[in-house]
Formats: C-alpha cells, structure tokens, sequence
C-alpha cells in the first residue's frame, strides 16, 4: 500500500502533464512609419501548452527573423536585439480562466498575461488571442503591440523617421500533442 | 510517515512547476550559426575585410584621400588634393561577389572578386575562422601608347579572420602582387607579404580599425611599410569609415607596396570611404 502510494506520488509530474508543443511557430513582426515599411518573419519559435493549467511558455531565437533585406537583418541582430547577448526572446505566462474554457473547433477569445523578456528586459503583458482544437491539434493565434522603448532598444535619431516606435506582432501557432 | 510522503508530495509539485519548455527538451543541441558582422564594411581601412557585399545587393563605394597633410594650414592639412577611387560591386551569392573600380591615382581601373571559401561558425559544430580569397586585375592607364601587358598588375590575397567576441575581430591576409612591368631591373615582379588588420568595438555603431602590411620578400631601400588607422560610423543604409593612413593609394598595389608617408613632418594623409548598399 505505501509502496503504492509512493510510486503514484512519484509519477505524476510525469504522466499527468498534458503538454501541446511545437518547435516551428510563426512570428513576425511588422513595422510601419510613413518613409517605409520593414517586416520580418521566423518560424522557429518553440511553444508550450500545459492543456490542465493553461500555462504557457515561448522561446523565440532572435537569429531567426528573416528579414527580405540582408542588411537590416544585421543591424537588427548586431545593433537594436544584440542577439549575441540575448539570443533568445521568451514568454513565461498563464492563459485566464483557463477552467472555464472548452476548446472547440470554433475559435474563442483568450486573454494571456505573464512576463515577456525581450532584449534582457522583462515586462509584464497581457494581451488577447484566439485558440481553437482541431484534430487534435490547439490552434492559435494574435496580434498585439509592443513598445520598442520598453524593452531597452535604441533607435538612433538618424533612423528615426523610418522605425516605427511601436511593433505590430503577429504569432501563429499550431501545437501538437506530446 | 505522514511527514515523509507530504515531504515527498511538496518535492513533486515543484518539480512538476519547473519551466514547461524542459519537458519537450529532447536534448538536441542547437544547429551551427554562421557568425556575422565580422567588419563592418568590405574594407578594414586600406585593407580587403572578408565581408562581401551581400546577395543581390549593390554596393557604391567612394574611397577618398586628401593629400599629405605636412605642409600644415598652407593646403589645410592636404584638403586641396585628392586621390579618389569609386567602385561597384555586386553581390551573387553569400559565397561571390565581383565589382570594378577606377581610381584617380596613375588613372588605374580594376576588376575584382571576393570568394567565401569558408565561414566562420559556432553551434554544436564550430569553425573558428572565415577564409576568404580575394583576386584583383589592375589596369594602369596614365602612360598613352604602351603594350596592355605592360599596363596590368595582379593581386592575390588569402583573408583569414576572426571575430573572437562581439566587439574584436583580428584577420590575417598574406598577399601576393605581381606586375607585369617594373621600373628597373632590380626590382622583382612578385611581391609577397603578409596584413594584419582588426576591428574593436566601441559603440553598437562605431568601431576603431586598424591595418598594416609587413613585407615578406625583398623590397628597395624606399619602401616603407603601411598602415592605416580608422573609425567606421555605421548610419543604417551607410557605412562612413574616416581614417590616417601613410598611403595615399586605395588600391592593392599602391597601399601596399608604394606607401609614402610616415609620422615625421605629418606626412600622412586624411581620407574616408563611404559605401552605400542598394538592394536590388
């Protein structure tokens, strides 16, 4: 009997973890001002949905947004994200009231908040998505704004014009069961 | 006995809240990344960087020198002359660029390529160093009514670099010049020697650079060994670099070998490049 219960104790952190993950994410982020528009895409961001507690988690590798022009892909790396310092970007948060949703295959309105780290700064966010399951598979996706200023980034008055002091992102995501 | 299994019980949950990434981490370790920005322009100071221009790019590049700055505030520290050279060149792949040139100084043109051999990585699978092969023909076109073999040099040069951290970059660059025609018997057709050139990090947009050329084999008693020192301000679209050098050429053959000045009497000169990248 002891033996017993010790053994479930033991496991459960192991087989009771409903996780939903994927390893190729989409997102991109969009910046606009009147001189141009840059945008850049990477799909290599890692995702994890705890599918009990509705907690999630991302790591997003900086080297992998692409940009269509080379150069602003170094700049980006070397002198705004010094991804050499901060290699990766990463979300730790919980989904709210996560008990009282039931995915179905129809998308419904979510709210996340929990702490985004970009560039070595963390910043508490939340914003909205949309979340849906089909075959078998959890769906999601949002838009939301960040400040690039709230994340320690500088943008050199020489550039001023053409980078947009607010960054539309744009996630993606498709995550399949463990 | 109660204690030990909520002791247990307490161990499990924590573990069980440690950071959901760990549990999908199947150990794979990261693929090799290809280290960039070594320099930050397609020249140190005088010297080739192993930079390229990048792939469907075009770069326009005005390498500018005053005259020697020793006859002080008379020609305000040689601003009333000038040797200038601008070049075009292009990018085909992250492996191949090619461009031409022409420069002031004895009306010379040149074609050039740059060939990535190897790029310098880190990851699971790490290369500690880029190599870069770097081919150039002169044509020397001040002289009217001589034979066109007469009027090419040629030069060759291994570029061998390292970036060891983010604000240092050493490279290595042995040379080789060959002219078709030189002025006296004495003097060879080949020349070898060996660059040295680096790049240190000040700001996220601005660095000191540094390059010279230490001769191999013989030379004449004028030679006399170049250098150049400078700063590279990147702006965005443009790269300024402003430097001191004792050679007013900026090409190979005179940068290297025909180097005129030294640090008696300031005769040295001021001169900056400009490059502006145009993605087609």
């Amino acid at each position: 009997m002891m033996f017993k219960i010790l053994f479930i104790i033991f496991m459960t952190p192991l087989i009771a973890k409903d996780i939903y993950f994927t390893r190729s994410g989409a997102i991109s982020f969009f910046s606009s001002t009147p001189i141009e528009d840059i945008k850049a895409n990477n799909e290599q961001a890692t995702c994890v949905l705890d599918m009990e507690t509705g907690s999630v988690s991302f790591r997003i590798p900086i080297r992998g947004f692409i940009f269509k022009n080379s150069l602003m892909q170094e700049h980006f790396n070397e002198n705004y994200l010094e991804s050499d310092q901060f290699p990766y970007a990463s979300f730790k948060g919980q989904v709210n009231d996560w008990g009282e949703i039931n995915l179905s295959k129809d998308y419904q309105s979510i709210e996340i908040k929990g702490m985004m780290n970009i560039h070595g700064v963390s910043q508490k966010i939340t914003e909205v998505g949309r979340i849906s399951l089909r075959d078998g598979r959890v769906i999601g996706n949002s838009i939301f704004k960040i400040k690039v200023a709230d994340y320690g980034i500088e943008i050199p008055k020489l550039v001023r014009e053409n980078i947009a002091k607010v960054m539309e992102i744009n996630i993606d995501l498709d995550l399949k069961k463990k | 006995m109660r204690v030990f299994i909520f002791l247990i019980t307490v161990f499990c949950a924590t573990e069980a809240q440690d950071d959901l990434l760990d549990l999908i981490d199947d150990g794979s370790s990261s693929p090799s990344i290809p280290v960039e920005a070594t320099f930050k322009a397609t020249r140190i100071v005088n010297a080739q960087s192993i930079e390229l221009s990048r792939p469907q790019t075009l770069e326009f590049m005005i390498l500018h020198r005053f005259g020697s700055m020793q006859n002080g505030f008379y020609d305000l520290f040689g601003m009333d002359e000038a040797a200038i050279r601008f070049d075009l060149k292009y990018g085909l792949s992250d492996r191949l660029s090619f461009g031409l040139g022409r420069s002031s100084l004895n009306k010379t043109y040149d074609i050039f390529t740059k060939i990535k051999i190897v790029k310098q990585t880190r990851g699971s699978n790490p290369f500690p160093v880029s190599l870069v092969l770097f081919s150039k023909i002169e044509i020397e076109t001040i002289i009217k009514g001589i034979d066109i073999a007469d009027r090419l040099t040629y030069d060759l040069q291994v570029l061998m670099a390292r970036k060891f951290n983010r604000s240092f970059s050493l490279q290595i660059m042995p040379t080789l010049i060959h002219r078709n025609l030189v002025d006296t018997l004495d003097d060879p057709n080949d020349l070898l020697s060996c660059g040295f050139g680096g790049r240190i990090k000040m700001t996220n947009r601005t660095s000191f650079n540094f390059d010279t050329f230490l001769p191999i084999s013989k030379r004449q008693e004028s030679f006399k060994q170049s250098w150049g020192i400078g700063v590279d301000i990147d702006t965005g679209g443009h790269v300024f670099q402003l430097m001191l050098t004792n050679a007013q050429g900026s090409f190979e053959s005179q940068y290297i070998e025909q180097a005129s000045g030294g640090i008696q009497n300031f005769n040295l000169f001021l001169g900056f490049n400009i490059t502006r990248v145009f993605t087609l």
